[in-house]
């Protein structure tokens, strides 16, 4: 058991955005045991302000380039809902498609590339050509589906230019669609690959429980990913339910001096957003198929593991294949429409809430008379896990504390355990940085 | 088919420039026999467009060369070290060198791939970008498309 511990992590690798894991103990004594953001805020907000609602849902799209579909998707359907814009059905079951696009793309991205390699004791993905190669090959495979799956709905996924409030500006061909639909279906043995990589590697997975509220979109028709009410559901079953338009009444944003990120808080001291929490609020309405994966893999409500967050990811890949096969199936059986977009019927304020790959976001306008930003309010899904991941930190260091774990595999549960709830702090930069040799 | 890539972050100052000039490009209508495209941070998607189905690809992107804010290279990866010492790669702080590595190392055929590197004045937080480069951006637009209309033979 170590007495004397100092894990000082500056901008943890494999996370999108800057975090930093401080942990100090002397003399069995703990000092600091901290998640840090040290980003500076962007003020988003401030710059829809004055802006015509068109124009919108292109600026928040560049909050996020892995979840520009989900910001885009909370953009429109805030405005929507400000504007007494309601759109067709057709442009729903579009846009639902589209959103388990960004989820099969997303946690493609972050099991295979950014949590793999922890489990194969790799520092990233590079190395792992070479010793997993055909692991590799069909990570690539499966990201690119995602990713042109998403772009033939929203004409790219980074940065959509097709989604705008009131429909679509183009819409995809029936043929698309039929060979997109195809394309899913041959990736089927891609998916059980994966289920059997992960079910071999499930053994890396720390084994660290620490029950917490959940929070997720839920909705009466479907696992919930595009529409619907706010649920949270605490370790004992008890439930409770929440109008979108109520967000701040269950996000109660709040502030703290190690970071730079809002905190938030509803029933409990923290909740958990995210692939296990949407599975434990809303398992019943996975796919048969993404449930048979889940029973396969052990998993039964309420998982408690945070670092189960990347497994539920693998569930959620299974049940968005066969969603979208399934939406497909029925846009090509009622036909393609072109359809005008949706004008606004009046002017106020509204909010809005999908859930992107990390979980539920928020998005709030006011909008005036002439269609002008008054107003504007983002609550993105990693702000809402800064909370249950330092509370994950408080238990967890004890607990490893009372293991015979070295300094370095005490350093590396941390990092595993921020990387697991697959934290988007921020964009940062992505310049070369290069020296001419000829 | 040739692509003109934009990579940065839109609120990342002149780190944006990659994202501004794809953007530009594809707005104007000026593709032509080429396609250009923004793909953000996620410098990872650079892979798909890496295959031997694609003829050429034009990275645009900021790039630290030790040259005067706004000036503009095009370069081969073989012309150039990375210095980012990144042990391992993430989503967003990627080293788009390194994602063209990647791609080498899969074994598969690749398409020429050259990237239009332009020094910035300015990385941070903030939406826009430095007079540096506001001044020279319609120099980069007009070399890009150059590039990609030459099938990837201008050098400079």
């Amino acid at each position: 058991m170590l007495r004397d511990l100092n894990v000082d992590i500056h901008h943890l690798t494999r996370v999108e955005g800057h975090g930093n894991i401080r942990v100090n103990v002397k003399d069995g004594v703990v000092e600091q045991c901290e998640w840090q953001v040290p980003e500076a805020p962007r003020f988003f907000e401030s710059m829809l302000r004055g802006r015509h609602y068109s124009e919108v849902a292109r600026i928040t799209s560049r909050i996020c380039g892995i979840c520009s579909v989900g910001h885009t998707l909370a953009s429109v359907k805030a405005t929507e809902s400000a504007l007494g814009i309601v759109v067709t059905e057709q442009t729903k079951k579009l846009r639902t498609l589209l959103k388990h696009a960004e989820n099969f793309d997303s946690h493609v991205l972050h099991i295979y590339v950014l949590v793999a390699p922890d489990l194969l004791g790799a520092p990233s993905v590079f190395p792992l050509v070479a010793t997993h190669g055909e692991v590799v090959a069909r990570a690539l495979r499966l990201k690119r589906l995602g990713h042109e799956w998403g772009s033939l709905i929203a004409g790219r996924t980074t940065h959509p230019t097709t989604v705008v409030p009131g429909g679509f500006t183009r819409l995809p061909s029936a043929k698309d669609l039929a060979g997109m639909r195809d394309r899913l279906v041959e990736s089927v043995p891609d998916l059980l690959a994966t289920l059997e990589t992960i079910t071999a590697l499930a053994p890396m997975i720390p084994a660290f429980d620490r029950p917490t509220e959940y929070m997720a979109l839920s909705s009466a028709e479907e696992y919930a990913l595009y529409d619907g009410f706010v649920q949270t559901v605490l370790p004992d079953g008890d439930r409770a339910c929440y109008a979108v338009a109520d967000y701040r009444s269950c996000t109660n944003e709040y502030v703290v001096p190690q970071s730079t990120a809002k905190y938030t808080r509803n029933r409990s001291d923290s909740y958990a957003v995210g692939a296990l929490a949407r599975f434990n609020v809303n398992h019943d309405q996975l796919h048969p198929e993404a449930k048979r994966v889940a029973a396969s893999l052990g998993m039964q409500p309420y998982v408690t593991n945070p670092y189960m967050n990347s497994v539920a990811q693998v569930v959620e890949i299974v049940h968005s294949a066969y969603e979208g096969l399934r939406l497909i199936d029925e846009l090509l059986a009622e036909g393609i429409a072109e359809e005008s977009l949706v004008q606004p019927a009046g002017y106020g304020s509204g909010a809005s809430a999908v859930e992107v790959p990390r979980g539920i976001l928020f998005h709030e306008y006011a909008y005036d008379r002439d269609g002008m930003c008054t107003n504007a309010n983002c609550i993105i899904p990693t702000n809402q896990n800064h909370a249950n991941i330092q509370a994950d930190f408080d238990v967890l260091l004890p607990h490893l504390l009372a293991t015979p774990a070295s300094e370095e595999q005490v350093g590396r549960a941390f990092e595993m355990l921020v990387r697991a709830y697959d934290p988007c702090i921020s964009c940062s930069t992505h310049h070369l940085d290069v020296e001419f040799v000829r | 088919m040739r692509y003109l890539i934009g990579v940065g972050t839109y609120s990342g100052l002149d780190d944006s420039i990659g994202l501004r000039v794809a953007e530009a490009v594809s707005a104007r209508g000026l593709e032509s026999g080429f396609r250009a495209i923004e793909i953000g941070g996620s410098v990872l998607d650079l892979v798909h467009y890496l295959d031997d189905g694609v003829e050429s690809v034009l990275v645009v992107d900021t790039a630290r060369m030790g040259r005067a804010p706004g000036e503009w290279m095009i370069f081969e990866p073989g012309d150039v070290t990375s210095r980012k010492d990144l042990s391992c790669v993430s989503t967003h702080e990627g080293d788009v060198l390194g994602v063209v590595r990647f791609a080498v190392s899969l074994g598969r055929p690749m398409p020429r791939v050259t990237f239009l590197g332009i020094e910035p004045a300015q990385i941070g937080s903030g939406i826009g970008v430095s007079p540096e480069l506001d001044e020279r951006f319609e120099e980069y637009v007009e070399a890009s498309v150059a590039f990609c209309m030459s099938r990837g033979n201008v050098r400079t």
